[in-house]
């Protein structure tokens, strides 16, 4: 591994997120819209249904948790696509510079910022409606290398698919994601969905650490066998993104990596 | 015995039915500025793409510093960069940012120097905190130019790197390109459409045509393969006379002002001069203009073949 490229991907970004104001929005605006939105929409349940007990912390934890995936997801393909827009793909491979280490600046750069709008997000959450995601406990922190696998093997997914089909299908990047999502059960227990859709949710990690926190928020307990079929499930997610997006981008140099831009 | 820092292989490209680069094979020495020129479509960029591992050829291989690209890419491309006149840096990040980026990931030491150095050779020193979208296309060019010498390149590819630039700022550039050359052994593959700039830069030209390899001489030897030189005569009475004087001998002939502009085989030249003479047409002034880089290349690229001098 050559961690000057990794270095000089990881700068890149950093040097990018300090002059635009979308990826600074997409931190902290839409995080803090979100937190609101769905902390108005539980305070009004909570007071409506008040039989659901700690909704407010279920909605906000699930929410909050699902950032971790889709920010994971966001920044490997976004920071691809910011390639893509500004020209800078052939820049970038013709140096030195190997796919891994692209792939392990994006991951880190993911880390770093989700780090961040987290963290902004968890305060908001606080301070605006007593919905503490540390009530968690220790879970918090294998909850959220799982969800961050997931979001690194979609985002990994999605790339593969941007790198060899081109801009033209880059809507994937902010929106590929969210065919997961009514699988996680991110708001609400898998039992709620149709048999055939709890089948899905069945290979999908998410659904488990959803499942995982509501079973916490309510009892206490948690079942590790949950965590455990998450963290299998996941390996397998990330083996298969990682190929696809190898095999995508040895496809994609085939044509010609400068039609990209 | 110069060593070869580049040496192509049976370089092919095919995108689906389209044959784009075909069997193609050179080299480059040590410190050796070669000129790839060729028509648009010619295969150059492509050419160029797949020697930066950007590009998968269908077939052959490329070798730099007697070490498979295929095998030691990475090795190879910490001393190898290129400039475009077709890349563009991220916008955002301000001209500095944009070197600092590069400079890290060749593992560059000491960057601030670096960068500094740069940024005086190509008189960008007043936009390091710029944004690079701000700037103008020339400017664009020589932060560009600045990218690709970053990581001290032992062979750099140069893709129309004066496109765009001034007429006093292109010769700094070229001035500095020829420094590189002499001082550090910089070798080089130029693309230009200028081909005063080619015949002034170049050590050797590769011609390319519809992907092939057509010529490979010096700028001068691939000159001297054009058989037609042009005479201008300043007449001072009878221009027309001496206009079908030269339709007569199945001369190219056009009149502008009081001159006449021949175009004919440099052993005709002579025969003008006393076919003129004879027919008693008289002229001031007479000038010979050799074949140039920009007549193979105009002669060659409209007929797609090299050609025939006569014996």
């Amino acid at each position: 591994m050559n961690w000057n490229a990794v270095n000089g991907i990881i700068f890149r970004h950093l040097y990018n997120f300090k002059h635009s104001w979308d990826r600074l929005a997409d931190s902290f605006y839409w995080p803090a819209m979100d937190i609101f939105l769905w902390g108005f929409t539980s305070v009004y349940i909570a007071k409506q249904a008040g039989s659901i007990p700690q909704i407010i912390v279920v909605l906000l934890s699930g929410l909050i948790l699902w950032q971790v995936v889709w920010r994971a997801q966001y920044e490997i393909s976004v920071n691809l696509l910011e390639e893509m827009w500004n020209q800078n793909i052939v820049n970038l491979f013709a140096s030195p510079l190997r796919v891994r280490e692209w792939v392990v600046g994006a991951f880190i750069l993911g880390l770093i910022k989700m780090f961040f709008s987290i963290s902004f997000a968890t305060i908001l959450a606080y301070i605006f409606y007593k919905a503490n995601i540390f009530s968690l406990g220790f879970y918090l922190i294998p909850f959220i290398i799982s969800l961050m696998i997931t979001g690194w093997s979609i985002g990994l997914i999605v790339s593969g698919l941007i790198v060899n089909f081109g801009m033209r299908i880059q809507t994937i990047a902010w929106g590929g994601i969210f065919l997961l999502a009514p699988f996680s059960a991110v708001y609400y227990p898998i039992s709620t969905l149709p048999s055939w859709a709890q089948k899905v949710a069945a290979f999908i990690p998410t659904s488990y650490i959803f499942e995982g926190m509501r079973t916490i928020i309510f009892t206490g307990k948690m079942s590790e066998d949950l965590l455990i079929k998450s963290f299998l499930l996941n390996g397998l997610f990330l083996c298969f993104g990682i190929v696809t997006f190898i095999l995508m981008f040895k496809k994609s140099k085939e044509k010609g990596l400068a039609r990209l831009e | 015995m110069l060593e070869k820092v580049l040496e192509v292989n049976n370089l092919s490209k095919s995108f689906g039915k389209t044959k784009a680069v075909k069997n193609i094979s050179f080299h480059i020495n040590e410190g050796e500025i070669v000129g790839l020129l060729g028509p648009n479509g010619a295969g150059k960029t492509t050419t160029i793409q797949m020697l930066l591992g950007t590009l998968t050829p269908t077939s052959g291989d490329a070798w730099y510093f007697g070490k498979s690209f295929k095998d030691h890419r990475e090795e190879i491309l910490q001393k190898v960069n290129f400039c475009s006149s077709y890349i563009r840096l991220p916008w955002r990040l301000t001209v500095y940012e944009n070197l600092d980026v590069i400079a890290r990931l060749y593992g560059v030491k000491n960057r601030k120097r670096r960068i500094k150095k740069l940024l005086d050779a190509f008189d960008i020193s007043e936009f390091e905190k710029r944004p690079f979208a701000s700037l103008s296309a020339g400017q664009i060019m020589r932060v560009v130019l600045a990218k690709s010498f970053i990581n001290y390149p032992k062979v750099i590819l140069l893709d129309e790197p004066t496109a765009s630039l001034d007429p006093d700022i292109a010769k700094k550039v070229r001035d500095f390109l020829i420094r590189e050359q002499k001082e550090f052994q910089v070798s080089m593959l130029y693309t230009s459409h200028n081909m005063a700039e080619v015949e002034r830069l170049c050590d050797r030209v590769i011609f390319l045509n519809k992907g092939k390899i057509l010529a490979e001489d010096t700028p001068l030897g691939l000159a001297n393969k054009i058989d037609i030189s042009r005479v201008d005569l300043l007449i001072n009475r009878d221009i027309t006379k001496a206009q079908g004087i030269c339709v007569e001998n199945k001369w190219k002939a056009n009149i502008s002002d009081n001159f006449l502009k021949v175009e004919l085989k440099e052993k005709d030249i002579s025969k003008l001069l006393s076919t003129l003479a004879k027919s008693g047409i008289d002229y001031s002034e007479i000038s010979i203009d050799k074949p140039t880089l920009e007549d193979f290349f105009l002669q060659v690229s409209s007929k797609g073949k090299l050609p025939q001098k006569e014996k």
